[in-house]
């Protein structure tokens, strides 16, 4: 019954001010709405569980370099070293991802697959909708050839066949048997469409031959990856002494398969850490109006408490209406939050060239719903609690007496001098970190990767193991297609390389002729990338010093080798360096095969831009001295793209008709594609960016304008005792001035700190984050100023008189 | 008696709020010299403290004309009035209005903070000489809130004669004070009359206007009378508020 009459008289209240309702309710669902956004949306991409049972303990174990985690395959030598020697984990499975050419009715189509070990479903706790899983017997090396299709490509490729078991499927141009089919939604461990037997063994084949593969297993009870990663760390350790050609500076680790232990993890904690400061913003925000608000009321209060309001009965009053605040601000945040995760899932989907993981399902779930219900319980305890102390420390009898401020006036201006400090504490910490990411984003953004990228259509080709058996064939496909492309209409320069600027590739260790390697000193590594002649230079990565490849270069026997000026300049300084000599470290065969260096380019970046990896330096290698297996085409077009892409399906068919151009794109998009998880990041900080400076510019006014208003009377006083006017103005910016060095000093190096700890990841330079900070400094201190000086101007206008009556 | 300090011409206040026009005083003429103790009297609303802060230039007049010490002063600049308000007036105010951040020392020291002619250690005296007129010198470091009403009120006059001020303007001084206390103001008041200061003191308790020289009654803004106190009246008080202060000290 009292409940509701309290809550009946916060409602009154409330609504007898429409425009304040209106504004706190507003601010608290932008404060709501964006936290409870950052938390869902890195709680689905990083942490979010995986849906089926025992997630939890699943690990993955993937490569590190120079300490660097990469989430990239190891060596299946090093798996297999793992998995005897490691103790806390069970189960080990281990897969490799491989894009397959699956042949149908109407062509050969492109699928994402996996090739693993047998109990890859039993470790997902999956079972195949119909049909069996792997035997241990398909595993063998040899055994007969079996599929275990997913339920899309089962609907779609098969049209739901209910007698698909058993049925046989062509697979890169060899026949597999369909043995099962995985339930709707299975598509771990990403987006896989179909899972073939790995069937290798590592004791059978050599370590340099072998390929690599993602370790998988389940953490024992009570052991969590740092405990075990140390343990990894021995064993690889040992293994890259043992191995130095392969393994130098290469190490393991164990992670979730979501990735909340990757590098960026940095990036990721300090967003949170801005979520809650926002947050904390808003309540602050929200809790100082309801304070002038309990100001104003002071009189009616005391008056209450006169009548023998017990003092319970006046804070459940005012808790009443942050409540209410709360709690309608969070509905209309919610609101917001549904759209806004709408919005995320489409454009998350642009980060990946297929899809996105299969978890990565945005709305609002078990844990958003708890998130919510923590931020409301929690903004309502910070908004209620200002005027609810505040209240509580009223002298009520010198209230009602007279109104002297007595001893209350002192406590005020202390609150006052926190809610300000702290205003401008959150602020700048916010304001910097988000600054500073940006900033870090927009560089990542304008890299420069080496090549000259408008109007280029890029392809992907995967020659068939079975039908393009030899270097020699390989070579001759490359050749014709190029030579075919080039002379059709509407494409210009034709570029065929393993990898373009921009894309990963293979680093393997390389060594330098007449340089000693040992263990202290292991081989250096270098992107190691495979063009046609003329590739380079059609594409604009600029000759530096020597000659590009020309068609002497042309052969099997020859052995030439072109680098990036990064790596002239880090392995061999200042002297020449074209005739010199280097080679991969690990031994192909027996006898090492010397490359000689016939000319320098400029530096390429393979991969993202930003971070170590876009540092890494580059050889080049004629495509027809080292051939691949899976290729990129650059094309210029010269009209249009659909003609183009029309022009080159039609091309690959002439030459073979299993072989199928994949992910055909402009070469923009796929660079975009690095950053554009990146952008998004960027611009979900832009949005707290900008809600943290109209959350902190008009909360510090806010609270400025309020403490300068609650001293009007004093200043009355001073000013009958004969201070000037520029004497008042003076002494409130000077305590101005100080609240900006307590809150912005300290706010200053925490988010310059944040800052910091994101500039391992995102390039971000001392010099930025010391131009952010300065900048931003100057802008608080400005807010500040202009904060004081224009409540201080209003309460000047007052005439003394006016001043001394003021309550 | 001629050393005029104050002349007022057909000094006029009205306020104006929403449409209402409030003509708080009318044509008020008057001079107060050097050295006198005046009261002013009336009901509530009469305009008393409107008066007072037309005389301490804490606001300005609609109409007529002020002379302070001999300068014009009705039609000066912001930072004149300020300058003014700090040298010549000493302001007691009924609610004591003292500073709760600083300390009794601080709250004192303020006014002569403002002035540029001082340095630290003449301030300090200053300080020290007018705590101990009023008594007061052994609660130098306690803050306001740590002080009974009466005591506020003494720290109060300090700060209004530390900078020895040509007038002590006081409105309603006893106002807040229990009778006891309001005495002990009052007799501090009459101690500094007695020294020379010159005094106007807004009240509207008759015994207290009694205790003055000369009391200037308003009624509706508008001088209603200005009277000397005749000494006998004022022995008649004094005997009576001496026996009231025996009783209560018993
Ligand atoms: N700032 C103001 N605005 C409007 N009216 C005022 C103001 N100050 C005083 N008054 C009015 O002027 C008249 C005199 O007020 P005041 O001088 O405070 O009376 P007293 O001190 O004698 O009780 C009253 O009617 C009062 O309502
Ligand atoms: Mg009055």
């Amino acid at each position: 019954m009292m409940i509701i009459n309290d809550l009946k008289y916060a409602l009154r209240l409330l609504s007898k001010k429409p425009g304040f309702t209106l504004l706190t309710t507003l601010v608290m669902a932008a404060g709501i709405g964006l936290s409870i956004y950052l938390f869902s949306f890195f709680h689905t991409i990083v942490f979010k569980a995986m849906p089926f049972k025992d997630s939890d303990t699943l690990i993955q174990v993937s490569s590190s370099q120079n300490a660097a985690k990469m989430g990239s395959p190891i060596n299946l030598h090093d798996y297999y070293e793992i998995r005897t020697k490691l103790k806390g984990v069970s189960e080990f499975g281990a897969y490799r991802t491989a894009n397959l050419n699956v042949s149908g009715r109407d062509g050969a189509r492109r699928y994402s697959g996996v090739l693993a070990e047998p109990n890859i479903f039993r470790l997902t706790r999956t079972k195949p909708l119909m049909g069996r899983e792997f035997s241990n017997e398909s595993n063998r090396v040899g055994a007969e050839n079996v599929v275990v299709i997913g339920y899309d490509m089962w609907k779609n490729q098969f049209s739901g066949d209910p007698d698909i078991i058993d049925k046989s499927v062509r697979i890169n141009s060899e026949s597999y048997k369909i043995i099962g089919v995985m339930p709707e939604g299975y598509l771990f461990p990403s987006n896989t469409a179909l899972w073939l037997p790995l069937r290798e063994d590592a004791t059978q084949i050599s370590r340099v031959n072998s390929g690599n593969v993602v370790g998988l297993g389940h953490l024992k009870e009570g052991v969590t990856t740092e405990h075990l990663n140390p343990q990894v760390g021995l064993i690889m350790q040992r293994i890259a002494q043992q191995y130095p050609e392969t393994n130098s500076d290469i190490s393991a680790y164990l992670s979730s398969i979501q990735g909340a232990d990757e590098n960026g993890i940095e990036v990721i904690y300090t967003m949170h850490i801005i979520a809650i400061l926002i947050l904390i913003l808003a309540s602050i925000n929200v809790g100082n109006l309801l304070l002038s608000r309990a100001i104003e009321r002071g009189k009616e209060t005391a008056i209450r408490v006169a009548l023998g309001a017990p003092r319970s009965r006046l804070i459940s009053q005012m808790l009443w209406e942050s409540i209410l605040i709360c709690v309608i601000g969070a509905i209309i945040g919610i609101i917001i939050l549904i759209w806004g995760l709408d919005v995320t899932e489409e454009y998350t989907k642009g980060f990946f060239p297929d899809k996105p993981p299969f978890w990565w399902i945005f709305g609002i779930d078990g844990y958003a719903v708890k998130m919510l219900v923590t931020f409301i319980l929690g903004t309502i305890i910070v908004t209620g609690l200002l005027p609810a102390w505040k209240n509580s420390s009223v002298d009520f009898n010198a209230v009602l007496r007279d109104g002297t401020r007595g001893a209350l006036g002192k406590k005020a201006g202390r609150l006052n001098s926190f809610l300000i400090i702290s205003e401008i504490f959150v602020s700048m910490t916010v304001l910097i970190a988000a600054t500073a990411m940006m900033v870090g984003n927009f560089k990542a953004t304008r890299a420069d990767y080496g090549a000259i990228t408008e109007n280029v259509l890029t392809a992907e080709i995967l020659l068939t193991e079975s039908k393009y058996t030899t270097p020699e064939k390989q070579a001759k496909f490359v050749k014709s297609i190029q030579s075919r492309l080039e002379n059709t209409v509407g494409i210009g320069d034709v570029m065929i390389a393993s990898a373009l600027p921009g894309a990963l590739t293979t680093t393997p260790a390389i060594a330098l002729e007449g340089k000693e390697y040992n263990e202290n000193k292991g081989y250096p590594r270098a992107n190691y990338i495979v063009v046609t002649p003329n590739s380079l230079e059609k594409l604009g990565v600029e000759l530096i010093q020597g000659r590009y490849f020309n068609s002497g270069d042309d052969g099997l026997d020859k052995s030439t080798v072109i680098v990036t000026d990064s790596f002239a300049h880090r392995h061999f300084g200042k002297s020449s360096v074209l005739g010199k000599r280097i080679r991969t470290a690990e031994l192909d065969g027996d006898s090492p095969k010397w490359l000689t260096i016939v000319g320098v380019v400029e530096h390429t970046i393979q991969g993202p831009s930003y971070g170590e990896k876009g540092k890494v330096p580059s050889v080049f290698r004629p495509f027809s001295q080292a051939p691949r297996n899976q290729l990129t085409i650059a094309m210029q077009v010269k009209t249009d793209r659909k003609e183009a892409t029309k022009s080159l399906r039609q091309t690959l068919l002439s030459i073979d008709s299993e072989l199928p151009a994949f992910r055909i794109e402009e070469y923009q998009e796929s660079l975009t594609r690095h950053t554009k998880a990146m952008l998004f990041i960027t611009s979900i900080f832009f949005l707290f960016g900008v809600a943290a400076v109209i959350l902190a510019t008009s909360g510090i006014y806010g609270v400025m304008s309020n403490a300068i208003n609650q001293r009007t009377h004093e200043t009355g006083v001073k000013r009958a005792l004969g201070a000037t006017e520029g004497r008042i103005t003076k002494e409130f910016l000077m305590t101005g001035i100080k609240q900006l060095l307590w809150g912005g000093i300290p706010g200053l190096l925490a988010g310059s700190a944040m800052g910091f700890a994101m500039s391992s990841i995102l390039s971000i330079s001392i010099g930025d984050l010391a131009s952010v900070a300065i900048g931003l400094f100057v802008i608080i201190g400005g807010t500040v100023i202009v904060a004081t000086y224009i409540p201080t101007k209003r309460a000047l206008k007052l005439e003394p008189s006016d001043a001394l009556r003021h309550e | 008696m001629s050393d005029v300090l104050i002349k007022l011409d057909k000094l006029t206040k009205i306020f104006h709020t929403d449409e209402v026009e409030t003509h708080a005083l009318s044509n008020i003429s008057f001079t107060i010299n050097k050295g006198e103790y005046v009261s002013i009297s009336g009901p509530s609303g009469c305009g008393k403290s409107t008066l007072l802060s037309l005389l301490g230039l804490l606001d300005t007049a609609s109409k007529g004309s002020y002379v302070l010490a001999g300068h014009d002063v009705s039609d000066i600049s912001k930072v004149d009035r300020a300058r003014i308000r700090n040298r010549q007036i000493g302001f007691i105010f009924q609610s004591f209005n003292l500073i709760s951040d600083l300390d009794v020392e601080e709250n004192v020291e303020l006014p002569l903070t403002y002035r540029s002619d001082l340095d630290s250690k003449q301030r300090k005296k200053m300080v020290k000489d007018a705590l101990e007129k009023v008594d007061m010198g052994h609660r130098a470091k306690h803050f306001p809130s740590q002080l009974s009403g009466g005591q506020q009120q003494r720290i109060a006059v300090a700060r209004a004669i530390a900078g020895n001020p040509a007038i002590i303007l006081a409105d309603e001084p006893t106002g807040n004070l229990d009778s006891k206390n309001a005495e002990g103001v009052l007799a501090l008041l009459d101690k500094l009359h007695a020294e020379g200061a010159t005094i106007c003191m807004v009240t509207h308790d008759s015994r207290s206007a009694m205790r003055t020289q000369r009391k200037i009654e308003l009624l509706d803004g508008v001088i209603l009378a200005d009277i000397k106190t005749s000494n006998r009246e004022k022995v008649a008080i004094m005997a009576e508020v001496k026996k009231i202060a025996e009783e209560v000290n018993v």
